[in-house]
């Protein structure tokens, strides 16, 4: 189960707080949607959660199973279970996207206390999983994401995610860039990877990726914190009525 | 007004030592002249210091103060068991290889089996058996006169590969000669190397210089190549310079380019106390392709220094230039890159790119491109970046589950890898990534 407890967070190198008090529960098979307007904090929540240095949290939580990781370095929190799914997925020139994902693969795997997979154990999973990605084997040797579609990208995200098993997997902006095809072969690895025992956040500014992903619970967050929650048909509603309602209110 | 700079321990020793050497160093009449008048040369150059401008970032006056002896006819003991250790990567290279320990030719240790195709033969003895003019001709460099370095190496140079590649010769393994410095003592080690490439043949040459593990640290190598490449020929070579941490590396490359030719030099440097490695590379013949590049891996105060002169004299030909160094602690490094652009040079086609990573805020990086173009139909190009590991991407990395020493190494990797892909032998390639990377694991420790 994931728990935010009064999270506040603040830009490492400035006083500007963006996060203001969120507290959010997701307990495991559930997935809850984060929706929310432009520099609503949307991003920084699933930096945070990540553990990414740029931002320090300044008061609160976040328990993951019951244990804070807000002190983990990101690869431990990565062996903990923890998974974000970046909105921007980035290249690194000189690295083999089959290097990467077996590093990574085993990385975690040796950290959870499991076997390393061999290099033909490494190669069977990851072929099958691509394919049912529409990923082309051939595209993994080359250099992770370089010259990648942005579609191409988000499957290549979602590829990670499958391979590192995780138990909690933040979606920032899956949806963002992609055409309806590739919408719905994301959003297929992703349901693919719904289990009673995986948590998952779906943070989104737009409803339609809920269709393919429908999620249990909905929530608003705007200000820096969570505004209203509701059930799937509440994405529906933010479509109709926008985002305006919950603007300004912290003022 | 005529100012007498005093001399250097260092410059006094390396001077009077000649007398007591001369008569064990190999070559007849003619050898000895020319020695004599090099030793002359560099007595009245004195080391070359910062007030010269080509050697402005690397001071040898400042940094070479303690004089070592010179070696002559060593005999220090190294076992092949010895040696496989101290070629670490290198002994799985296939090919056949020459051994040379503190300057001197090993027969017990070299291995010659696969050199068909080429002639090798020990410069020491061709020295000693040459007639006059040909022992000139080895004497001889087309390097720069007022190069005191240089000077130095033809005053006492030993031994050294003098190798041939006869015209239309192909030849599939590499050629590795190794110089290897052993031994409780710190020597000064001078070797030569005369290497002809027969027209449209094709040949790898690696040279590396090691230290047998548990010798001293000191050490001073003053190495010249002296390669001559014939019409349409393709050559790699490749210099792995991958010591222990103090001793000091003098490096000349002397490349000469006749027509058509494809000619790719790669330089490793790694684990030295201080090197400065210097290509003169000249085109004879047009349609030539250069391709030089390197990695330079500094730590501590180690001070790494490239420096290249591309002469374009003929019409027609490429140069291109990549090198990538990784800096840590208080470790320099030093780029400069002249390229020449003579008035008869039209379409000469040049880049030249110089890339750091810096690991440390006290690490140093100086690069110095200088194009000199005298031609105006030419497409000439340079750059240079410092810069340090990208912290995203490191997030990145680790938010994928890869800790921080592994993801750094991955990123240090992909930073080099660009230039270690200009190797263009397979197995070679592997070595110097192998070597790269066992330098890399041992990073902040």
């Amino acid at each position: 189960m994931l728990e935010i407890k009064n999270l506040h967070v603040k830009l490492a190198d400035e006083d500007k707080a963006i996060i203001k008090g969120l507290t959010l529960t997701v307990p495991k098979g559930e997935v809850h949607a984060i929706m929310g307007p432009n520099g609503s904090g949307k991003s920084t929540l699933a930096y945070v959660l990540a553990g990414r240095a740029d931002y320090e949290v300044t008061n609160g939580d976040i328990l993951w199973n019951g244990e804070s990781i807000i002190e983990m370095e990101p690869d431990e929190r990565a062996a903990k279970g923890v998974f974000l799914a970046f909105q921007y997925p980035m290249e690194i020139p000189g690295v083999a996207g089959l290097t990467f994902l077996r590093t990574a693969t085993n990385s975690v795997r040796k950290k959870r206390g499991q076997t390393e997979l061999t290099t033909p154990e490494f190669l069977k999973v990851v072929k099958d999983r691509a394919s049912k990605l529409n990923i082309d084997f051939d595209m993994l040797k080359r250099p992770v994401n370089v010259g990648f579609s942005g579609g191409e990208k988000k499957r290549s995200e979602i590829l990670q995610m499958a391979m590192l098993e995780p138990s909690l997997c933040v979606l920032d902006e899956t949806d963002s860039g992609l055409d309806i095809d590739a919408l719905k072969v994301v959003s297929d690895g992703v349901n693919a990877l719904r289990s009673p025992d995986r948590a998952m956040l779906v943070i989104t500014h737009y409803q339609r990726l809920l269709n393919h992903i429908v999620p249990d619970k909905v929530h608003v967050l705007a200000e820096g914190r969570i505004q209203k929650t509701g059930g799937k048909e509440l994405a529906l509603e933010l479509e109709q009525s926008g985002y305006a309602e919950f603007q300004g209110k912290a003022a | 007004m005529n100012v007498a700079v005093m001399k250097t321990k260092f410059e006094q020793s390396l001077t009077e030592q000649f007398n007591h050497v001369s008569a064990r160093l190999p070559g007849g009449a003619a050898v000895g002249v020319a020695r004599k008048a090099a030793l002359g040369r560099f007595s009245a150059l004195g080391l070359p210091n910062r007030r010269i401008e080509e050697w402005k970032y690397t001071d040898l006056r400042n940094a070479l103060k303690e004089p070592l002896a010179v070696a002559v006819d060593d005999d220090t003991k190294v076992t092949v068991a010895d040696l496989i250790v101290a070629l670490g990567p290198l002994a799985h290279l296939e090919g056949p290889r020459i051994v040379f320990v503190n300057g001197g030719w090993r027969r017990e240790l070299s291995n010659l089996e696969g050199a068909e195709g080429i002639e090798v033969a020990a410069l020491g003895a061709t020295l000693t058996a040459a007639q006059d003019k040909i022992g000139e001709a080895l004497a001889g460099t087309t390097g720069p006169d007022n190069d005191a370095v240089l000077a130095l190496n033809t005053a006492y140079m030993t031994d050294g590969a003098v190798v041939r590649v006869g015209d239309g010769v192909e030849v599939g393994k590499p050629l590795l000669l190794v110089f290897m410095r052993a031994g409780n003592e710190g020597r000064f080690v001078a070797t030569r190397n005369v290497v002809s490439i027969g027209k449209g043949a094709a040949a790898t040459i690696v040279e590396a210089f090691i230290g047998l593990p548990g010798s001293t640290a000191e050490g001073q190598h003053n190495s010249a190549t002296e390669i001559l490449v014939g019409d349409n020929a393709r050559v790699t070579h490749v210099k792995i310079a991958a010591d222990t941490g103090k001793a000091t590396h003098l490096s000349n490359w002397m490349v000469g380019l006749g027509a058509e030719t494809v000619y790719r030099g790669f330089q490793l440097n790694q684990g030295l106390g201080l090197a400065r490695n210097q290509i003169f590379a000249t085109y004879h013949g047009e349609g030539a392709k250069l391709d030089l590049s390197g990695l330079f891996l500094g730590r501590g105060t180690e001070h790494i220094d490239t420096t290249l002169v591309v002469d374009h004299a003929v019409p027609r030909c490429e140069s291109r230039e990549l090198y990538k160094g990784v800096l840590d602690g208080e470790a320099r490094g030093i780029f400069q890159g002249k390229v020449i652009v003579r008035p008869d040079a039209q379409k000469t086609d040049g880049k030249q790119m110089a890339q750091v990573l810096m690991l440390s805020p006290d690490a140093e990086f100086d690069s110095k491109p200088e194009l000199e173009i005298y031609a105006d139909d030419v497409v000439c190009g340079h750059g240079s970046t410092a810069a340090e590991l990208d912290t995203d991407l490191l997030f990145y990395l680790r938010a994928r589950g890869i800790p921080l020493d592994t993801a750094r190494s991955m990123l240090i990797e992909s930073f080099v890898g660009e230039a270690l892909d200009r190797i263009e032998h397979e197995g070679v390639r592997e070595v110097v990534l192998e070597f790269a990377r066992g330098w890399l694991a041992n990073l902040g420790r």
